[in-house]
């Protein structure tokens, strides 16, 4: 059976809102290994508590979506900033403590999840999951179109902040190099807790935005943090375009495979496309090459 | 089927009066029970234990179990595998070895019950499943195995011939990635004639929520059917997500889509026409379902579940078990007594096979337009929407 252009394109919409999904938890990954050397292998149950979050405000607060997205990426904001402060502060320079800290934080927090809301998944009524937008023979949920926007948004935000702010500028500049840094009057610390926030907030947005497409549980994250991990690998460690272009990438490929494999075999493509490129750039796609790397 | 409804609760009384006969009780016997409480399966997992519970409620309520010369109050021994084999077989061990405990009961999963089976064998514990749906799981000679609930091959068998009654071809299927769903579809090709074509199969992994690229795929084949092997949450995943992108083949389901939970997840709108195989129709007139039903929405305030169901008379058949052995203590003589058993519970009546294998009544139930249910097959069961 061939691949009917209708097919193909239905699937380039889905892979894209997937990878839109994937952009923001790479770019939360990125930003933390970036700027602290971090790898916060928990980033998929902020990313889960974002989902739930969302629904604890959408339910028992106000019904307005859009308000209760801000107040989920504020929220998991300072979760950031408390998990900076309680955790990975402590943890900075020592990656085998990160990496269990992160484990035993995934354990926690899920099993909280269950305890506080039960072990059933929850299911976020919101308006944009109920209105679809018809194209021709193909049909999406209008919450489908807002995943796609709310991430170029918050892409185009994060850019500007990055590159117009001074909190940014210093950002960048901590990144590149913490002491020269502090020579010119940047508290890396200071820094370091905003870094944090601003990750789980896109974490929160993405588990915010995704939830009520799918369902809110305790393993929700689990995915998207793989595929976010693999973002940044593909696209390069510390490169934030690479993050943006390999979550893109990843989400597009592995719809696509499935109109010619078996929709289980859809991670195996990504994988085996992943080990492809970095057998001939190990830095990745857009990453900078280090001495000593083939 | 009145006189046999009416017999089954007669005699599931009877049962429960002998159980319960012997007033006020001193000692109190261990029962082990495996589980999923935490974990992607805990769902499920929940259902399960609150039939187990159901079950010791009314035995102690009804003041215990006359074994031999002694009256027993029930205890449950819990242990969590999380749907893992590793700790599934580490569970039992240690209700063997630390509880001692002369029965278990459980299980959500094949692969972690495979893994416990083993095990009670070699410490001669019979093991009773109540949910798991491998067929092979009771075909490994293990005499101290025994299944309650029907396997996949049985609940295939009722699927098959209604799909074949209504000439649902292509056919699709979206099923787990496990030996449950995996088992399901190579038992359901087996089934079905081969004018009944095969338009696509996809699997999915536990846990996954996006199933756009098997809608696309389904669209391509042109499936007049789709059969969702799945539990409650993809299930109203892949429902939402194969009517929203505008795909309306007849949709053909699991136990887990015939319940009124269910319905809270997916609008009824959804689900209008959708048929799905049951072990036990929560909306059946017959009395023994009606009682249960009743029992269970007065302890857990909500719909009557089959996987409780079927825990229940699995905890009810051991202890019938133990009493016709005599002994609270010997493994080997209640495993004995199991195969010798016979005994219409709520989920219908229940006896052992040569493989340890029970062969309750499967129906296929159909939604109707207002959100209720009815029962559709078998041709001397059905009812009209409200009645399964």
């Amino acid at each position: 059976m061939g691949v009917t252009l209708t097919a193909l394109l239905e699937q380039i919409a889905n892979g894209t809102m997937m990878g839109a999904i994937y952009v923001l938890v790479a770019l939360g990954l990125v930003l933390i290994f970036g700027v602290m050397e971090v790898l916060n292998f928990a980033h998929g149950v902020v990313f889960m508590a974002g989902g739930y979050a969302c629904d604890f405000f959408f339910v028992h607060l106000f019904g307005n979506y859009p308000a209760v997205v801000i107040l989920t990426m504020l929220t998991l904001a300072l979760v950031g900033l408390a998990l900076e402060r309680a955790v990975f502060r402590r943890l900075r320079v020592n990656v085998p403590m990160q990496i269990v800290a992160s484990l035993g934080l995934i354990l926690m927090a899920q099993n909280a999840a269950v305890l506080l809301f039960g072990p059933s998944a929850l299911q976020l009524s919101v308006p944009t999951v109920h209105s679809l937008i018809r194209v021709g023979d193909l049909s999406f949920t209008v919450q489908h179109v807002v995943v796609i926007v709310a991430a170029v948004a918050a892409i185009v935000l994060l850019q500007a902040f990055l590159h117009w702010t001074k909190l940014g500028i210093a950002l960048r500049a901590t990144s590149q190099n913490p002491d020269a840094a502090r020579v010119v009057g940047i508290d890396p610390d200071r820094i370091y807790r905003i870094t944090f926030a601003v990750s789980c907030a896109l974490a929160g947005l993405g588990g915010a935005l995704l939830g009520p497409l799918f369902l809110i549980s305790p393993q929700m994250g689990d995915l998207p943090m793989l595929k976010g991990l693999t973002a940044i690998v593909l696209g390069g460690m510390g490169s934030i375009p690479g993050a943006i272009i390999g979550g893109l990438a990843i989400g597009i490929i592995e719809a696509v495979s499935t109109l010619f494999i078996s929709t289980d075999y859809r991670d195996m493509v990504v994988f085996v496309i992943l080990i492809a490129i970095l057998l001939v750039r190990p830095w990745g796609l857009f990453g900078v090459r280090v001495r000593g790397e083939a | 089927m009145g006189r046999p409804f009416s017999a089954a609760v007669v005699s599931a009384m009877a049962s429960l009066c002998v159980i319960a006969s012997a007033g006020a009780a001193e000692k109190s016997v261990d029962i082990g029970i495996v589980g999923a409480r935490t974990g992607p399966l805990a769902a499920a997992g929940k259902f399960q234990f609150n039939g187990f519970d159901l079950a010791v409620d009314a035995i102690n309520k009804a003041g215990g179990v006359k074994i031999g010369n002694d009256t027993y109050k029930i205890a449950l021994k819990i242990y969590d595998t999380h749907c893992n084999a590793a700790e599934g077989a580490s569970a039992m061990e240690r209700l063997a070895n630390v509880d001692h405990v002369v029965v278990v009961l459980g299980e959500v999963c094949s692969p972690a019950a495979a893994a416990e089976a083993p095990v009670a064998s070699d410490y001669s514990i019979p093991l009773i499943l109540t949910v798991p749906t491998a067929p092979d799981l009771t075909k490994q000679g293990n005499t101290f195995l025994f299944r309650v609930n029907a396997d996949t091959d049985q609940l295939n068998k009722a699927l098959a011939a209604y799909i074949v009654e209504h000439r649902w071809s292509p056919l699709a299927f979206i099923a787990w990635n496990n030996d449950a769903g995996r088992g399901g579809v190579n038992g359901m090709k087996a089934l079905l004639p081969k004018d009944i074509a095969i338009g696509y199969v996809g699997y999915f992994d536990v846990g996954t929520v996006d199933f756009s690229s098997d809608v696309t795929n389904i669209r391509k084949s042109g499936a007049r059917a789709v059969m969702l092997l799945m539990d409650e949450e993809p299930g109203a995943l892949a429902i939402r997500q194969i009517r929203d992108a505008g795909v309306d083949a007849q949709l053909v389901g699991t136990l887990a889509m015939g319940s009124d939970r269910f319905l809270k997840r997916v609008d009824a709108k959804y689900l209008d026409g959708m048929a799905q195989y049951n072990a036990f129709p929560p909306g059946a007139a017959a009395p023994r379902i009606v009682e249960f039903a009743k029992a269970y929405h007065a302890k857990f305030g909500e719909e009557a579940h089959g996987f409780a169901a079927q825990s229940y008379d699995g905890l009810m058949l051991a202890v019938k078990a133990m009493q016709a052995a005599g002994t609270a203590s010997d493994g080997a003589a209640i495993k004995k007594a199991l195969s010798a058993q016979s005994y219409d519970g709520v989920i219908g009546h229940i006896q052992f096979d040569g493989d340890n294998q029970a062969h309750p009544p499967v129906y296929v139930t159909q939604w109707c337009n207002d959100g209720t249910r009815k029962i559709d097959f078998p041709a001397d069961m059905r009812s009209g929407c409200g009645g399964g």
